[in-house]
């Protein structure tokens, strides 16, 4: 909890600090990175466009879930919302660090949460609790997640066919892995999410047939979210 | 195949719904109390909807891949990392084609 009294900052140490504290997660970035990127210009995209979308997007699990999407005619409803969904968390992060984001000028702020990702969240939350008020730290992690996810997304899209036929190495199953080992991951964590996710794979599963695409994974969501919010007001 | 206008419009949307996410926690924090309830609703949400991603792409997948997701489970439930199973997962993926 920060103090009435106390004046929270974005000191240039703090930025450089942050950076520093997250360059070993960032080279754990850089597979993610390569994989979009050759899983993006497999699916038809120009290297150009993946990075781009890397750069402005910057969340890794909406923009390899909005690869499914990208073909004419585009789901943009299911897709905005498939994105709503994946990136919500976002939401959840920004609300936790809300105390301290809100005492710095508009323009800070807005360039602070703009770099909020996993990663520079956890960090900083630590150092946080212990007392300090600089979020330099911050928006340094950020910063160095966003040129590591651009930079590694430009490598596997303009340097995937380098590395011959993807494909045969597995590549396009990367994505189900990482979503798989993230998702046990949140439950392993956080014991009382197994239910939400068992109603969630049931329900994508038994409704995809009939759904339009996406749809199931929507419908699985807010059922899931209901569930794990049913399941606390016990 | 994509037209150039239709992927600029989803990367815009992408975005854009991204960076509201990133803006709408703190913009909101300064007008209500967020409810344990509601924070529950985000955190299920936002777990039930990657499930869901990987639920959906296996019902219609062939063999190999839920072989290797599997493995991913696998390896993560050992090692406790999500890098350590997306490179068993590759590693079976790659390796599958040698056992059948």
């Amino acid at each position: 909890m920060v103090r009435n009294s106390e004046i929270v900052t974005i000191s240039r140490a703090g930025v450089l600090r942050g950076m520093t504290r997250l360059l070993p997660i960032c080279l754990f970035v850089v597979p993610f990175g390569i994989a979009f990127g050759i899983a993006a210009t497999e699916g038809g995209i120009g290297p150009i466009q993946a990075t781009a979308m890397s750069a402005f997007v910057f969340t890794a699990t909406a923009q390899f879930a909005a690869l499914d999407f990208l073909q004419e005619p585009v789901a943009f409803f299911s897709l905005g919302l498939v994105a709503l969904a994946l990136s919500g968390r976002h939401l959840i992060m920004g609300a936790a660090l809300a105390q301290w984001i809100n005492r710095l000028p508009a323009g800070k702020r807005f360039v602070v949460l703009m770099f909020l990702s996993d990663a520079n969240f956890a960090d900083t939350q630590m150092l946080l609790q212990r007392g300090e008020t600089d979020l330099g730290p911050l928006l340094g992690g950020g910063l160095m997640l966003w040129i590591t996810w651009v930079g590694s997304t430009a490598a596997g899209a303009f340097g995937g066919n380098l590395l011959g036929n993807t494909e045969a190495l597995g590549f396009g199953v990367v994505m189900l892995c990482f979503f798989a080992a993230t998702a046990f991951g949140m439950v392993r964590s956080t014991p009382s999410l197994l239910l939400p996710v068992i109603v969630a794979v049931v329900t994508s599963a038994i409704t995809l047939p009939y759904l339009p695409n996406g749809w199931n994974i929507i419908l699985a969501a807010l059922l899931g979210g209901g569930v794990a919010a049913l399941r606390h007001a016990e | 195949m994509l037209s150039d206008w239709s992927y600029i419009l989803a990367v815009a949307l992408l975005g854009l719904v991204a960076l509201g996410t990133r803006l709408s926690g703190a913009v909101l924090m300064a007008w209500v109390t967020p409810t344990p309830r509601v924070e529950k609703f985000l955190q299920g949400m936002s777990v039930s909807v990657i499930a869901a991603l990987v639920a959906s792409s296996l019902v219609a997948a062939d063999l190999k891949t839920i072989v290797a997701t599997g493995s991913a489970i696998v390896v993560a439930a050992g090692s406790r990392s999500v890098i350590w199973a997306m490179v068993a997962g590759i590693i079976v993926a790659a390796a599958y084609p040698q056992f059948i």
